[in-house]
Formats: structure tokens, C-alpha cells, sequence
């Protein structure tokens, strides 16, 4: 709340409503605009929707029940307010009488008591919550200055201001009106030729040609996609405790794309809220969808997944609501909403339409927790094609060869028969290959030497229940790393390590193939109980008796990427953990027979163990387990091959045999898939929704507890609204129709009102975020309801919305103040002038990077990491350190800054940023000490000023007046006054004196920043003009949109 | 002349010709992030307290090792925790698939102290020297079991992110005693415990839906105190001084033309930047302090940014008027290698937090000022891990915990609240955090119910629908 001192002002302040929002004296008392307000905030809580607060039966939300009969009494008798028992409670003397209670903590002010009396005295007319009536095109109003106004808003605004007896203020000079629009619609100043342009056009189309041009540019997305960003709780890390990374800047991107191309408000509704439920989804609607996975996910050790699994539903139910329906609907998670008609059960009920998604509670700690997809930006779809047509070709290529390769890959067969057994396996990213069969350079046998044994498949190592094999720093696989174990086992004991890289003791971190109990295990640990995936295979080995065992992980961090082969058939398994949070890499060795302590040493026989770089398939594991060597298969009359061995052999023979030209042809086939997989490697991730095939059950929560469901729900829209659309489905995409069906009363208003507050700074519906009955009367109702119903008109028209506001002779205002304006409207809400308002976080910033030289401008990409001082993330976590950009990263506008949710930027934050922790649709302005340091102070401004200086030594012509001159009109579009050149030029001759004098401090100020100091300039006098360029960066004017 | 003088004269000169002094005095009053005045009507009730300085041991300090003395656990050590004991309780998932809970009782020596004959632990020699001077609770419980929520509980009465912290509330309801600092300070240090502690977050000092010059400043112990204080190389004193006054005259002609109140705020808010220049400096700089204030505070407290350093600038910090000043120490998190990790966390702390009150009561302080020391929730008595004859470690455990109070409203040299003998359960007087929220408010003279905000059409207040003052610890 503004505190400007106006005795008026404060004396409506203190009735709970905004000053200019009460009626005049003559007008009529309306139930929505004058009574509803008083009885939500003060009697609803015990005589409102909620059962659970109500003392009587009493209640102030239905008119039929406050009307009835009270037992020979009437809380309201129309007309009649003496004989009113709620007129008598409000008014009592005596205290134990009085309503409301003295130990409700609220009390009536005497304007709402009159103003009650005033109602039940005129009949006590009831009406239905304002915003749940379906707005009606109102008709335009009759003004008398008719000339002044430019379109429909105009009539609206200035029948108010007739009605006060106040006048508009004139149109706002022209550079302030470029700077304004331009700002306004971009996020960024105009340029000095575009001012230039701009004051010399007469026509007059003039002003629409520079909102036409804004319109166009790509600038605008970026300027429109900020605030939806704050109100998608968008950020680039997780939020809860380690707060790590995650990536959503596809989605950030699809947002700014959508406005540039002026995807109309309905698709971009369904998109984000269930694109994925589109037919035929594509890539770009998928990743829509991730408005709805912006919330933060928790990954700390620990916690109860089911807990937050329901706070992500909630969330989102919360944030739906907020943005498109303006209604606070979280308030109804515990108990019936105290104000509004959502009951408890209703809320459970929406929250049905978003629980349904294949997704954790226990989110992942570092990066994106499923479901999520892989979303290549369209350079990459384009480079992903051409890997495809390689591929394609590379194929095409060998598949020439084949009648080639048939006919020699014969005869080869046939050149097997009564030679030396010869072997093959699987290459294909293969890592290490250990035979056992013999000494081995790349093995250290503990504790004392090895011992082989000859054996029908191989003469292989043996285990003795002490003996293990160490293999070194190899293999030091993490959670996203794909990788493969196998060997060929004859186990004479029940337990025991196989292949490990683990520290060698009981249930350490690290990874291993185990067998225990017969059974074999896969662990890839972090800590034993609670960080790590633990899977035991459902069958026991028969001992005694050679096995080929081999287990892969996919790298998806999930027990359900795990696969467990026994002699090539896929083991089923039990899964004991599945909660893959942390790194397991380890400093330990990988081993052979041993690891994780004396106790897990092998007892048996182990030969050709083998580790992948790759998760291998169900063939080559098969391939693998074949025990058979080339001659035996060849042997085998072709009919009785399986597939695998038929296509064995042929692997077999285009590795060791195949002429040339068909081993180059496969290579080259293996080559062009290769570099496939490694491009879709970079491809970024972003996490979206996805609905599991049947619906997840929903309860109702008992006081909204996790743990203490009620009944069961089943998916239905709250009862006060009307119905799903006919013909849309009872599911998310239903939904997401139903919010923007023409008739939903709500979305339209809602939205509209945001885009006004981004222009006014206040919306016509003050609490933004709150349509409800505890939201504020709207200050002009029916231009509320006349732009809703020009936006569904005009086909949810985004630019067309935009531009019929800023063309508004409204908007058009000057924004100066008169000492009587202030007094009247000190929050400017009739609109008596233009707004006057404090730049967002990132335009100031964004500002002087654009007049300074130094932004550079990219449209999208991952987050970008500018200046921040040093060690900011590290004393609050002792972990992650921030690492700063160098070159462009550190001068891309600020909506692309790294967004790190416990540690937010510090100089947004100082200028009022949302926190991205929860949705947040209204902005606010402070005006703090912090604000200043942070713009004299800050190496970002030090620099821009320092650039902007040399800026006005090359371009700003050659004496001072000049260049003071050049940079104040690029920073404020304006020429200064002469006073304010004196107080500039006075400033530049003393600085100048000042650098003279002491060269070396003026060295020392020039080197704030990476950008490089123009050599050509006298440094003495190019730090006088950077404390004259800080000097006007700092200036009120310049952080003000006037 | 000092200049900040100057530039005040400067001010007042400038402004008269402006929109009236009177409306100015308002302003200036309302609109200056730091020298605010309190919400009307508060305080509700007399304060004993007229600030607060909270020593928050982030990460959860075991109570069986530091204050609530157990001395049968000893027969039970290995032993089963009982189911009736646990009543089905929820375990972490760190701990919940545990195949035993085998109790572990504290290896560490307890001893009476004072007249108040208060239990405290051998870890903690220095707070037990000033046992009468505190007040244990010793059944406060929380809802959450994990760090992230607990502590955002703590800090702001709800455990998902979103709302106020504590200190915002009281910088928006009381307004500040000086105008040169912010009224909500924060100061972070790392413990030598567990140096791989649970993180802090920014909004742990947040505004939330308040404004955002209500949120807590963080003081940092390297590079500038406060965020962009210092500055830059080659800008001199007198430069800034120069600088502030040419700003001032524009933003002045600024006003002339437009009118904006908002602009005669802004050259206040400069001015304000350029006194807390000179303010801040001032006042971390210990160089001045006497021997005799190390030697209390111990050895730590002449290196910046350790704990100890902090417990001395919170005791300048309200000595210069400031509201709300929050320390957090990480580093209380141990789940394994407790007996040796909490010796170093007590050095850590120890005579610091006992230095802190005996200083504050040697300046005539303490009587006005709230010391709370205490974590997020407590430790399990079972043992997570192995239990050794000489290692264990403890897992979060939300149903009862000790911390203590001192000062301005509190009852000197009592124990309230009492735990079974697992140190499990609460046998009397539970304190919710809520209550302890409410407390704190109470003895600044706020009634909890009345401090509010209305956002989303909600009244909210720190203490969410619940809380009740607790009366047997207020003197």
C-alpha cells in the first residue's frame, strides 16, 4: 500500500475499501461494489461458505438464508433496517452483544455500518459475485468531451472522471510517449533515431506506426514473456534444499515465441495446460505443457514422497487457478473456502484433473525429474535431420552390399569347418574385456597372485572366497552414464561380489553386480538405505554350474532402466531402492571377484568379464551368452540358427573377415548412428505433463494432510462456474477448454486486467490475483467487462488487446501531478493521467546495458550468468559455487539471467522481483537505500556508465555540453533542461579536476568490467564522463517510465 | 560539517518548497525503507522486549547431547526402541528402512549448574556458566521431518515456501529504531560439524507478499557487508558526497516538474544509501573493540564470518537499535559421526552464545532484548548407522527438542517443559512452533493474532490460524 499522506485516503483506508471506489453520495447502494466487500471481510469467516466456522445457521453468502425466518426473527428485514437483528448486533452497545465479536479481532468502522443500514434501508438487493456473472458488452458511454477521446477505453475512463468532475490530463510530450510505448511494449528504451524519427513525423499515423513497429519486433515476446514467467513460478534450478539444476528454458523460449507470433490467448491456454492431450501433439505443445511442471520439486534425503507429490498437485491447481481464473482456490485445500462458494471437495475435485501424470514426489536432485522428453531447438531438429539422412544413406549404402556380403560371408562359413575354435562377441562399446584365462598386465591380483583352471568354456580364474582382481581407475561410471556389466560365473558359494567399483566394504557407495543368496543383485549406491537403486533378481542361480550373467543401466537414474540377463534371458527382479538422487562415482578401483569387504569376495569361477560404455540390447546380451564358438554355430545347419546367432555370425564376420569396401560400408553405417546418438547427447531436456492411461484416484484431504484422505473424488468443476463445454472430455485438455470457453465469466476479465496492470501498474481489478469475493471492486466494472468481451471478439487477439490500449487517448496521458490530482487520487485509479511508474527489475537493468552499447541481443538459449559478486551461493550452501559468464553472457537481457531459486540474483530481487518460489501475478515497487547502492555500485552499472561515457566521447560530439547532452537523450529520449545541463557539466568539471589530479583513481574506475577501455580516449576525462553517465543512470527519470 | 548533515539540510531546504513539510515529515517517515514507524496500533500491549536476536542451529542440534539429560538410556543402549515409545511415529526415509532402531544414549557427561540446577552437557561448559539466566524449553516439536520445510517453518509459520519470514513481519509491524541500518539483519557462518550441512536459502529472510523492504539483509563476512556498499575503485569519499548532492539537485528539478512523490522518496533513499556507507563500516568494523571483548567472545571471534564473529556484531547491531537479528550456523546435521561432529559445532558455539548474553547483561541490553537459541527440530534417540562403542549418528526426529531463552520478557533460570525418558515424547507443556512464534511477538508487545496482511483475500499473519503465547515462560 502506497503511504502518501492524504487525509482522505486514510480515512477510507481504515474502511477496508480504496477511496475513489465509494459511491457518491446520491448513487444507489449496489451489493457487490458497497456490501459484499464489507460482509466478506468482516462477517464471512463465521457466517460464510465454510460449515466448519459457521456458529449458527446464519450465513451472509445466501441471500434465502439470510432473509429466513430466525425463529420470529430476521437478520435482514428489507426496508426495514430498525427491525433488521443484524442492523441491532452491529450497532449494540452493549459489547457481549455486539457483532462481530470483540475476540473476532475485526470490527466495523462507522462508514460500514452506515453504509449497511444505508443497503437494508433501500431493500437489501442481493446480487450474485460479480465476476461469476459472464461479462455482457456493456454500451459505450455518453461523455461530454467527446473530442478527447481516441477509442472505447476512453469513453469509459473519462465518464468516470466527468462523474468526479476531474479532467484528463494532456497528451504526454513525445519523447516521453516513445519512451513510455516503447518500454512499455519492449522492455527497452528507444534509440536516440528512433526519438529522433519519431518527434520530426507530423502525420498522423505517427504514434501508431512506432506501436506497429513495437508490435512487430521480436523485443516484444521477450517484454510480455517476463511477466508470465513470474507468474509460471519459472526458474532454472530445483527450489527445494540442494536447489540444483534443472532446465526449462525451452519452455521459457516457447513462451516467448508465442507471444511474438500472437498465438491467440485460447491456444495458448490449451497448449500450456494440455498440449500433450492435443491429437497428434507436436514437439512444441509437448513442451507447452510445462507450465505445469515450473513448480518446485524436492529431491532432500529423506522426505515422504507422498507429501510431495501432493504439494505439486496443489501447486498447480493453485497456480491454474490464480492465472486464468483469478480465483484463490488454494484456500479451499484444507476446509470450504471462507469467502468464496469452493468447497473443500470441489478443490479435491480440480485437483483430480492434474494428479494424474507419471511423475514422483521424491523429485530428482539434480536436473529434470520425469516425465521428461527430449526438446531439440529447431537448428537442432534441423541438424537432427541431416544425422537421420546419413543414417539413411550409410544404410542404404551397406544395403547395396548385401547380395556381396551373403555370398562371401558363405564361403567364409564354409573356410570355418575343421579349423581352431575361434570366438566373438559383441564390440560395440565395448570399455574392457578381461579373458581371465591367463596373466593379465592390466590386473593386480590380491592378495597374492592369481590361478587359472581349464574348463570347457574357458580356462577361467578362480575365486576362493579371499582372492580378488583389481582393475584400476577404470569404469568410474555416474547416474547418467549408460553402461553394461557381464561375465561368464560357475559359482560354488551363494554369495559373493562379481564386478564392483565400490570402496571395499558392506554397503558403500559405488556400483556392483553381486550375487547374494543365489540371487544376483545390482546396486548403484550412494547411501545404502535411502540414495541409490537396489534390484534383486526373483531366481536363484543353480550353483556350481556356469552361468553367463550380464546387467545394464540405462542411465535415466531409474530401476526401471535396470536390466538383469541370465543366460540371456531378462531376469525378473525386485526392486529394494529406487531412488537414484546422488553422484555414485567413487575414487575406489573397479574389481573383479571382490569389493565391498572380505565378506563379499567370489567363490567360484569367473571368465570374460566384460564392461560397455553402452547399454547393450537383448541381442547382444544373448550374443553375449552364446557359448558356442564360430565353428561350433557354423556347424549348424542355417534352419537351425536363431535369429541371434544368424545375425552373430554376420557380426562376426563383417569384424574379422569381410572384404574391405563391406567392412568400410558398415563402418561408415556405424560411424553416421554414432554421430546420432552423440548429437542428441547436446539435445537440451525440458520436463512437461503426461497423463497415465487410467486416472490416478484422488481423495478428498482431511484438513488437506497427505496422509489423512477422505472420500473419494472424481474429476468436476466447482458447481459455482458452468459446466464443462458440450463435447469436451472430463480430462485436463476438457479443462483447459472449458478456461477459455466464451462463456467461463472469469478468464477474459482476468486476463485482460493483467495486461492493463502491465501498462497502469494497477489493474481495473486491484488484487489481481483475487476475483473473489475478497478481491477489490473493480475501478471501471464495465471497461472490464468491454475488454473481455473484445478480446473473445476479436479471437483472443494478443497484439490487438495490446494496441488498443496503448492507443488510448487514457494512455496517452502525461503523467505529471498536480498537488490537487494528488490529493484526490493519489493512486491514480481514475486515470486523471498517465501512469508514472518504477522500471520492472529488468528494465532498469536491461536499460543500461541497451544505451551503454554493451547488450547483446539473442533471442532464447540456455540461462546466461552475469555478474553477481563472488561467493554468494556458497555461503549459503557450502556446495555449488556460482560461475560467472565471461563475453556474452554477461550483457543478455535480463530475462534470460539464471534463475536460482534459494539464491535469487540480488539486484532483481532489490528492484522487487518475483521470488519464482509460488506464482505471483501482481507487481510491486519499492523504493529502498539497497536500490541505490545497487546503481551506484554495481559493477553492471559502473561498466555501463563507463561504456555509455565513451559513447558520448565518440558519438556525442566534441564538447561537454554535447556529449551531456547526447547521453541524456539516450538514456531518457529527452533534451535537459539547461538547468539540469549545469548540474551535469558542473559535475563533469569537477570530476574532470578531480581525475587530473589522481590518474591513477581514474584508471582504477575504468576498469570496473570485462568490456574493453577504448584506448584512444584520455583516461582522465573518461572517468569524469562516467560519473557524469552514472550520474544520469541514476537519475529519478531514468528508472521511472514517465 | 559532516556531510551527511549537509545533504539532510539540503533536504529539508529542498523539499519545503516541495508538497509542505508536513505531508514531507510523513513521507519521510513512511516511505524510508530503515527508519520506519510502526504499524498503527502496535505495540498492542507494553513490549519487555524492544528487539530479538535469534541464534538459529541450522541442521538440527541433537537435544540428548546438549540439554535434556537422559541418564537411563544408558541401561537401554542397543536396546529396541519400543513400539509403544515410537506410537507408529514417521521416520525419515533415510532411516525408515532400518532393520533396527537401537537406542544410543549421548556419550557425553551432564552436570547441574547454577541455582536454577539446570542439566547441561559437558559439550557446552560456557552456556552452562549462565544456565540461570536462561530459560530451556525442552518439549518444543514441529510438524516436519525434514530440513527444507522445518526451517521454512521456523522462519515463516508455514512449511512451504511462500510467506514472510519472522523478521519481515516484525520489520512491517515495528518499523525501525534507526534510520541509518536496515531493521532485519541476517548473518550466516559455517560449523565444523558437518561440513556438508543442508544449505540456507535467501527467502528463509524473505519478504514474501510483504514488501520487499521488509526482508532481512544479509550482513557477509567477505567482500562488501552489504551487497554493493563499498564504491567502486577510483570513487573517493568526497566523490560519492558530490555525487549525492548533483543527484539530488536533478532528481530535485525532476520533482518540480512532475510532482511525483515518489521522487523526493528516491533522494531520501540516497541519502539513506550514502549514510549506511559510513554506518555499516562502522559498524562491522571490531578492530576498536577491547581485548577483554575477545577474550569473551573467544578466540574465533576476531576472524570475520565465524559464529563467534557474529554473536559480537549482533550484540553492536542492537546496540545500534536494530529489530530482528537472525544467525544461522550450519553444520548441526549429524546423522552419522555425531560424537565427534557436535564437538566441533560447540566450540563452534558454545561460549559465543553464552558471551553474547553475559555481554548483552553487562550493557544493561538483555532486559530489552529477546536472545532465542535453537534449531529446526531434534535427533532420534535411536542410532542411524552402525552403533559403535564410540560412533553413532542420529536421524531428525520433529516430536520434542530443546532451545533456550534469554532476555527482554523471559523467566530466568527455569526448565520448561519435560520427555519421556527415550527423550521421544513429550510428557508436559508442548510447544509448538506456532506458540513459540507467538511468544517472540508477545514480548515485543504484538498480539499474533492481530499482526496481519491481507493477500489473496486472506488476513494472514505469521502465526497462521494457530498459536497461543506461551505464559510460563514469560517473567
Amino acid at each position: 500500500m502506497s503511504t502518501r499522506p492524504v487525509s482522505r485516503a486514510l480515512f477510507f483506508l481504515t474502511a477496508g475499501l480504496a477511496p475513489i471506489l465509494l459511491p457518491a453520495q446520491d448513487t444507489p447502494i449496489q451489493f457487490n461494489r458497497d456490501i459484499r466487500p464489507i460482509l466478506s471481510d468482516k462477517c464471512y469467516t463465521c457466517h460464510g461458505p465454510d460449515p466448519g466456522n459457521r456458529k449458527t445457521k446464519l450465513r451472509f453468502d445466501m441471500e434465502s438464508v439470510a432473509l429466513s425466518d430466525l425463529g420470529g426473527r430476521y437478520a435482514i428485514v428489507p426496508g426495514d433496517p430498525a427491525k433488521s437483528e443484524m442492523i441491532r448486533r452491529i450497532t449494540a452497545e452493549n459489547k457481549a452483544m455486539r457483532m462481530p465479536p470483540v475476540a473476532s479481532g475485526t470490527s466495523l468502522t462507522p462508514q460500514e455500518i452506515d453504509l449497511l443500514r444505508q443497503w437494508v434501508q433501500q431493500g437489501a438487493k442481493w446480487q450474485k459475485h460479480w465476476s461469476f456473472i459472464p461479462p455482457e458488452r456493456p454500451a459505450l458511454p455518453t461523455v461530454k468531451n467527446a473530442a478527447w477521446t481516441r477509442n472505447e477505453i476512453d469513453r469509459f475512463i473519462l465518464e468516470r472522471l466527468e462523474s468526479e468532475n476531474l479532467s484528463p490530463s494532456p497528451e504526454a510530450d513525445k519523447e516521453r510517449l516513445i519512451r513510455r510505448v516503447t518500454f512499455d511494449l519492449t522492455g527497452l528504451p528507444p534509440t536516440p533515431a528512433e526519438v529522433e524519427a519519431f518527434v520530426t513525423d507530423a502525420s498522423p499515423k505517427a504514434y501508431e506506426k512506432v506501436v506497429d513497429r513495437l508490435l512487430a519486433s521480436p523485443r516484444y515476446g521477450e517484454r510480455m514473456a517476463v511477466r508470465w514467467l513470474d507468474a509460471a513460478r519459472y526458474a532454472d534450478t530445483n527450489g527445494y534444499q540442494t536447489d540444483a539444476e534443472r532446465s526449462m528454458w525451452r519452455w521459457r523460449d516457447w513462451v516467448i515465441n508465442a507471444f511474438n507470433r500472437n498465438m491467440r490467448f485460447d491456444e495458448f491456454t490449451i497448449e500450456q495446460i494440455a498440449g500433450d492431450l492435443l491429437p497428434n501433439a507436436t514437439l512444441d505443445q509437448k513442451i507447452a505443457t510445462g507450465f505445469n511442471r515450473n513448480h518446485r520439486g524436492n529431491g532432500e534425503g529423506g522426505i515422504i514422497p507422498e507429501e510431495y507429490a501432493v504439494e505439486y498437485v496443489v501447486d498447480r491447481v493453485d497456480t491454474t487457478s490464480t492465472v486464468w481464473l483469478g480465483l484463490t482456490m488454494g484456500c479451499a485445500r484444507c476446509h470450504d473456502h471462507k469467502y468464496d462458494p469452493i468447497s473443500q471437495k470441489e478443490f479435491y475435485q480440480v485437483y483430480a484433473y492434474f494428479n494424474s501424470i507419471p511423475e514422483r514426489g521424491k523429485a530428482f536432485k539434480y536436473g529434470n525429474s520425469p516425465p521428461a522428453i527430449m526438446a531439440p531447438t529447431v537448428p537442432q531438429q534441423h541438424q537432427l535431420a541431416e544425422a537421420d539422412a546419413k543414417v539413411a544413406a550409410a544404410e542404404q549404402q551397406f544395403a547395396a552390399m548385401k547380395d556381396q556380403l551373403e555370398k562371401t560371408q558363405s564361403a567364409w562359413e564354409k573356410s570355418l569347418k575343421g579349423k581352431p575354435a575361434l570366438y566373438w562377441s559383441p564390440e560395440r562399446g565395448l570399455l574392457a574385456d578381461f579373458a581371465l584365462d591367463a596373466e593379465n598386465s592390466k590386473l593386480t591380483w590380491e592378495p597374492n597372485g592369481a590361478e587359472f583352471g581349464s574348463d570347457k568354456i574357458h580356462p577361467a580364474a578362480a575365486f576362493d572366497g579371499k582372492r580378488t582382481a583389481v582393475a584400476g581407475d577404470i569404469a568410474n561410471f555416474d547416474y547418467f552414464d549408460k553402461f553394461t556389466l557381464a561375465a561368464w560365473i560357475l559359482p560354488t558359494a551363494g554369495t559373493g561380489a562379481i564386478l564392483t567399483r565400490t570402496e571395499d566394504k558392506p554397503e558403500d557407495m559405488g556400483y556392483g553386480l553381486y550375487l547374494k543368496d543365489g540371487k544376483l543383485q545390482f546396486n548403484l549406491i550412494d547411501r545404502w538405505l535411502d540414495d541409490g537403486a537396489r534390484v534383486e533378481t526373483e531366481q536363484a542361480l543353480t550353483l556350481n554350474q556356469w552361468h553367463h550373467v550380464a546387467a545394464v543401466y540405462d542411465g535415466t537414474r531409474v530401476a526401471e532402466g535396470i536390466r538383469i540377463y541370465v543366460d540371456g534371458v531378462s531376469q525378473k527382479f525386485k526392486v529394494h531402492l529406487d531412488d537414484v538422487n546422488q553422484t555414485f562415482a567413487t575414487k575406489f578401483p573397479f574389481r573383479i571377484g571382490g569389493g565391498s569387504g572380505p565378506e563379499n569376495r567370489f567363490h567360484g569361477r569367473i571368465a570374460d568379464a566384460r564392461i560397455y560404455q553402452v547399454a547393450i540390447t537383448a541381442e547382444e546380451v544373448v550374443m553375449l551368452s552364446d557359448p558356442l564358438s564360430l565353428n561350433e554355430l557354423v556347424a549348424q545347419p542355417p534352419a537351425n540358427r536363431t535369429p541371434a546367432q544368424k545375425h552373430k555370425l554376420q557380426l562376426a564376420y563383417l569384424s574379422l573377415a569381410a572384404p574391405k569396401p563391406i567392412q568400410q560400408a558398415r563402418e561408415r553405417l556405424a560411424q553416421a548412428k554414432d554421430e546420432r546418438v552423440k548429437l542428441t547427447a547436446t539435445f537440451p531436456t525440458t520436463m512437461v505433463m503426461q497423463e497415465l492411461p487410467a486416472p490416478r484416484e484422488a481423495f478428498r484431504l482431511i484438513r488437506g494432510a497427505y496422509d489423512r484422505p477422505g472420500e473419494k473424488v472424481t474429476r468436476r468443476l466447482p458447481a459455482v462456474l458452468p459446466p464443462l463445454p458440450a463435447g469436451a472430455s472430463n480430462d485436463r485438455l476438457g479443462l483447459a477448454k472449458w478456461i477459455v470457453d466464451p462463456t467461463n465469466p472469469l478468464t477474459a476479465r482476468v486476463a485482460v486486467n493483467r495486461f492493463w496492470q502491465m501498462y497502469f501498474g494497477t489493474g481495473i481489478v486491484k488484487t489481481s490475483e483475487d476475483f473473489g469475493s475478497q478481491g477489490e471492486w473493480p475501478s471501471h466494472a464495465k471497461l472490464l467487462d468491454w475488454l473481455a468481451t473484445e478480446f473473445i471478439r476479436t479471437g483472443w487477439d494478443v497484439k490487438a488487446l495490446q494496441k488498443t490500449i496503448v492507443m488510448s487517448a487514457t494512455y496517452r496521458q502525461s503523467s505529471r501531478i498536480t498537488p490537487e490530482l494528488l490529493q484526490r487520487d493519489p493512486d491514480n485509479r481514475l486515470l486523471a493521467r498517465g501512469p508514472r511508474l518504477r522500471m520492472s527489475a529488468e528494465m532498469v537493468r536491461d536499460q543500461a546495458l541497451a544505451v551503454s552499447g554493451l547488450l547483446v541481443e539473442k533471442l532464447g538459449g540456455p540461462s546466461v550468468k552475469p555478474y553477481q559478486p563472488a561467493g554468494l551461493w556458497k555461503e549459503l550452501s557450502g556446495g555449488l559455487e556460482y560461475v560467472q559468464d565471461t563475453g556474452d553472457g554477461l550483457y543478455r537481457r535480463s530475462l534470460y539471467t539464471y534463475w536460482k531459486r534459494a539464491s535469487p540474483p540480488p539486484s532483481m530481487m532489490t528492484f522487487d522481483s518475483a521470488g519464482r518460489e509460488i506464482c505471483s501475478v501482481r507487481e510491486t515497487r519499492t523504493n529502498t537505500p539497497l536500490q541505490a547502492l545497487t546503481l551506484m555500485n554495481d559493477v553492471t552499472y559502473v561498466e555501463a556508465s563507463r561504456t555509455l561515457a565513451q559513447r558520448m566521447m565518440t558519438e556525442g560530439g566534441t564538447t561537454p555540453e554535447d556529449r551531456i547532452g547526447f547521453a541524456y537523450r539516450a538514456v531518457t529520449a529527452r533534451v535537459p533542461s539547461r538547468a539540469q545541463k549545469q548540474v551535469l557539466l558542473d559535475s563533469f568539471r569537477y570530476n574532470l579536476d578531480r581525475y587530473q589530479t589522481d590518474r591513477k583513481a581514474a584508471g582504477s574506475l575504468l576498469h570496473e568490467g570485462e568490456s574493453p577501455i577504448n584506448p584512444k580516449l584520455d583516461k582522465s576525462e573518461l572517468a569524469a564522463y562516467t560519473t557524469v553517465a552514472s550520474l544520469i543512470l541514476n537519475l529519478d527519470a531514468t528508472v521511472t517510465i514517465e | 560539517m559532516k556531510p551527511i548533515d549537509l545533504t539532510r539540510r539540503h533536504f529539508f531546504s529542498r523539499a519545503s518548497t516541495g508538497i509542505g513539510v508536513a505531508a514531507l515529515s510523513s513521507l519521510l517517515q513512511q516511505d524510508l525503507g530503515a527508519s520506519e514507524s510502526a504499524l498503527p496500533g502496535i505495540p498492542h500491549f507494553a513490549p519487555k522486549a524492544k528487539r530479538v536476536i535469534y541464534l538459529f542451529q541450522s541442521g538440527a542440534p541433537s537435544q540428548m547431547e546438549l540439554f535434556d539429560y537422559k541418564p537411563k538410556l544408558v541401561q537401554y543402549r542397543s536396546s529396541e526402541l519400543p513400539d509403544s515409545i515410537r506410537q507408529g511415529q514417521r521416520l525419515t526415509g533415510m532411516t525408515s528402512t532400518q532393520s533396527s532402531f537401537p537406542v544410543a544414549p549421548s556419550m557425553f557427561e551432564f552436570a547441574q549448574h547454577g541455582n536454577s540446577g539446570a542439566w547441561v552437557s559437558q559439550l557446552m561448559p560456557h552456556t552452562a556458566k549462565i544456565a540461570d539466566q536462561l530459560c530451556f524449553v525442552k518439549s518444543m516439536r514441529t510438524e516436519a521431518i525434514n530440513h527444507d520445510p522445518a526451517i521454512t517453518f521456523f522462519q515463516t509459520g508455514f512449511q512451504i515456501a511462500g510467506r514472510p519470514s519472522i523478521g519481515a513481519w516484525l520489520s512491517y509491524g515495528l518499523g525501525s529504531e534507526n534510520k541509518d541500518l536496515p531493521g532485519f539483519v541476517v548473518m550466516v557462518s559455517q560449523g565444523s560439524g558437518n561440513m556438508a550441512d543442508q544449505p540456507l536459502y535467501d527467502r528463509l529472510w524473505g519478504s514474501g507478499f510483504l514488501p520487499s523492504k521488509y526482508q532481512g539483509v544479509k550482513f557477509r563476512s567477505t567482500g562488501d557487508p552489504v551487497l554493493f556498499l563499498s564504491d567502486p575503485p577510483g570513487v573517493a569519499k568526497a566523490d560519492r558526497s558530490r555525487f549525492i548532492d548533483d543527484l539530488g539537485k536533478l532528481n530535485q528539478l525532476e520533482y518540480e516538474e512532475f510532482g511525483d512523490p515518489e521522487t523526493t522518496a528516491r533522494i531520501a533513499q540516497y541519502e539513506m544509501a550514502y549514510r549506511m556507507q559510513t554506518s555499516v563500516p562502522e559498524l562491522t568494523d571490531i578492530s576498536k573493540e577491547p581485548a577483554h571483548t575477545f577474550e569473551l567472545y573467544g578466540p574465533d571471534s576476531r576472524k570475520p564470518g565465524t559464529y563467534a564473529a557474529n554473536c559480537l556484531l549482533a550484540r553492536r547491531l542492537s546496540e545500534r537499535g536494530v529489530r530482528f537479528i537472525q544467525l544461522f550456523h550450519r553444520g548441526w546435521d549429524q546423522h552419522n559421526h555425531l560424537p565427534k561432529q557436535i564437538v566441533g559445532q560447540c566450540q563452534d558455539t558454545d561460549q559465543a552464545s553464552a558471551a553474547l548474553v553475559q555481554d548483552l547483561k553487562e550493557r544493561g541490553l538483555l532486559d530489552e532484548t529477546l536472545v532465542v537459541w535453537g534449531g529446526e527440530f531434534g535427533r532420534t534417540v535411536y542410532c542411524q548407522g552402525k552403533l559403535t562403542a564410540d560412533d553413532y549418528g542420529r536421524d531428525h526426529h520433529p516430536r520434542c527438542f530443546t532451545i533456550w531463552m534469554a532476555g527482554g520478557g523471559i523467566k530466568p533460570g527455569i526448565t520448561y517443559g519435560a520427555t519421556d525418558d527415550y527423550c521421544y515424547n513429550i510428557t508436559e507443556n508442548p510447544v509448538d512452533v506456532h506458540d513459540l512464534q507467538a511468544t517472540i511477538l508477545h514480548c515485543l508487545g504484538i498480539d499474533h493474532t492481530k499482526l496481519t496482511f491481507k493477500f489473496q483475500g486472506r488476513h494472514f499473519r505469521l502465526t497462521d490460524v494457530h498459536g497461543k503465547v506461551v505464559k510460563g515462560v514469560l517473567a
